[in-house]
């Protein structure tokens, strides 16, 4: 009974209009409009050292390293707007967002050295690789050395494929479109710092390499949320990878920095501050 | 142990049911193996794991006093359960090879891509870069840093820069921070990967030494999610 008084007065106030959301976590800073503003012509000039190499020009051909350059691990969608929640889901986002705001640390899967889970992986502020080869595209990502395989050989996962944190990622061409859709994700791991999801999550990517306003290339990733226990709809929520070939010349591993999130972490549950977000 | 039966019984799996009939279609030429060169893209694994490293002639390693009393400390630590892969740290190299799990392979012009099931640990080997100068301002890294080159047609990677907190072998077999890993990997005719690792590390051997093992395919397996961590509340 609770639970759909609740429900209803959720729904009846609308509680996860676009204001509650106001401040992402992630999102809150101390800069002025100046210093952002400084910030982002930095990052203009920046830019143009990024590509010292193009990368290939075979649009299906994504070797090479890319990062996106203002990381937002919130999910918006590509009109700003905040995701579709269901009631349910609004009301512990939020909950989630005002212990952040409060000063705690929410941990989650990745925040304890297990895989990211998909797409917070994707959406993790560190460079990816990407490798080709016989029925395979791999994802080889800086942030705590997790790894995704793109099955180009199969449509479906193999019968009898267990849940896991990465789920299972089958990958087609759509022109030049690498189109990934990715399943039995198991319900450890959050969609972002705050929002959660179940295991009927469906996860579509379509990554596309795209000029930006520079002249250089970006990799596109337009990503499709689709959980029917958490949003109300499937939506979309963009992001843009740089080519960053200048990182491979200046760094160790081809421009991967070793990232061993079990030497040190310090986001284990039990220390101050630190609150079990799943 | 029981984590090794499983990823074993999972290694039946069905092969991948639309092997087409040019595998490298849809594969960029400069991740196709260049002309003459032996492919090594795939999933390897290693016949029989191997816990104590020998030299190739079978012999222990020619330890210096130092590298005895290491070992001794290290053969300790073991008993009393505190080997550095407990603590789910990289295993480092060579051991992370030698770990009982398979191994991905993606090969390409200018790098080689090693990805090991255990831990989801990958390697990025670069092909055109010098080694970087080991001085205090490299970090001591897990997985040190490393270059390869093909001689002829063997592949040749050398790894320098790793911190001293790994071990050689499953038995404590202990290394310093000035290691010097050259590892060499040959296709033998029958399809196997020859595999050749010449530890350099003067503080722990009186001498550079070498040991061997064999790496064979396994058609059609596909890595699975393997995580290892010691501290969580989930």
């Amino acid at each position: 009974m609770a639970s759909r008084l609740i429900y209803s007065l959720a729904a009846g106030c609308a509680l996860w209009s676009a204001a509650a959301f106001a401040q992402d976590i992630g999102t809150q800073t101390t800069l002025t409009e100046q210093q952002r503003a400084a910030r982002l012509e930095r990052q203009r000039q920046e830019m143009k050292s990024w590509e010292p190499t193009p990368p290939p020009s075979d649009p299906r051909d994504f070797t090479g390293v890319w990062e996106v350059p203002n990381p937002v691990v919130t999910l918006r969608q590509p009109d700003g707007g905040i995701p579709p929640y269901t009631p349910d889901e609004a009301r512990e986002t939020q909950r989630h967002i005002a212990s952040a705001l409060a000063g705690n640390v929410i941990t989650d899967a990745s925040t304890q050295c297990f895989p990211h889970g998909v797409p917070r992986l994707t959406t993790a502020p560190y460079p990816i690789r990407f490798s080709h080869m016989p029925g395979k595209i791999l994802m080889l990502h800086e942030v705590a050395h997790n790894v995704r395989v793109i099955h180009m050989d199969r449509t479906a996962p193999p019968k009898g494929e267990p849940r896991s944190f990465l789920g299972y990622s089958t990958g087609r061409w759509d022109g030049n479109t690498l189109v990934v859709e990715t399943t039995l994700l198991n319900d450890q791991t959050m969609l972002d710092g705050a929002t959660s999801h179940g295991p009927r999550l469906k996860v579509t990517e379509r990554w596309t390499k795209v000029k930006n306003a520079n002249g250089n290339t970006d990799l596109r990733d337009v990503i499709t949320v689709d959980d029917p226990d958490h949003f109300t709809r499937p939506f979309d929520t963009i992001r843009n990878f740089a080519f960053r070939s200048d990182m491979e010349q200046k760094f160790g591993a081809d421009g991967l920095t070793e990232y061993s999130c079990e030497e040190n972490n310090r986001n284990v549950p039990g220390a101050d501050h630190i609150v079990t977000a799943r | 142990m029981k984590r090794l039966l499983t990823v074993l019984a999972l290694a039946a799996a069905p092969l991948a049911a639309s092997a087409a009939a040019d595998p490298w279609a849809g594969v960029p030429l400069a991740e196709r193996p260049e002309p003459g060169l032996p492919n090594l893209d795939g999933v390897w694994a290693m016949p029989r794991p191997i816990t104590a490293l020998k030299t190739l002639d079978g012999k222990a390693p020619p330890l210096t006093a130092a590298g005895q009393a290491a070992y001794a400390k290290n053969r300790a630590a073991l008993k009393a359960g505190e080997d550095p892969v407990s603590k789910c740290w990289m295993q480092g190299v060579p051991r992370l090879i030698y770990a009982p799990y398979p191994l991905l392979i993606s090969q390409e012009r200018n790098r080689i891509n090693f990805v090991h099931e255990t831990n989801h640990t990958f390697r990025i080997v670069t092909l055109k870069k010098p080694l970087p100068k080991v001085d205090e301002d490299l970090d001591p890294a897990w997985l040190g840093y490393s270059a390869g080159r093909w001689d002829g047609k063997t592949l040749v990677i050398d790894t320098v820069g790793f911190n001293d907190k790994t071990w050689l072998d499953y038995s404590g077999l202990p290394h310093s921070d000035k290691l010097k890993v050259t590892e060499r990997y040959r296709l033998t005719k029958a399809g196997a990967i020859e595999g050749r690792v010449t530890i350099d590390d003067p503080e722990m051997f009186t001498r550079p030494w070498t040991t061997g093992f064999t790496l064979v395919r396994k058609p059609g397996y596909e890595l699975k999610e393997s995580v290892c961590v010691r501290d969580h509340k989930m």
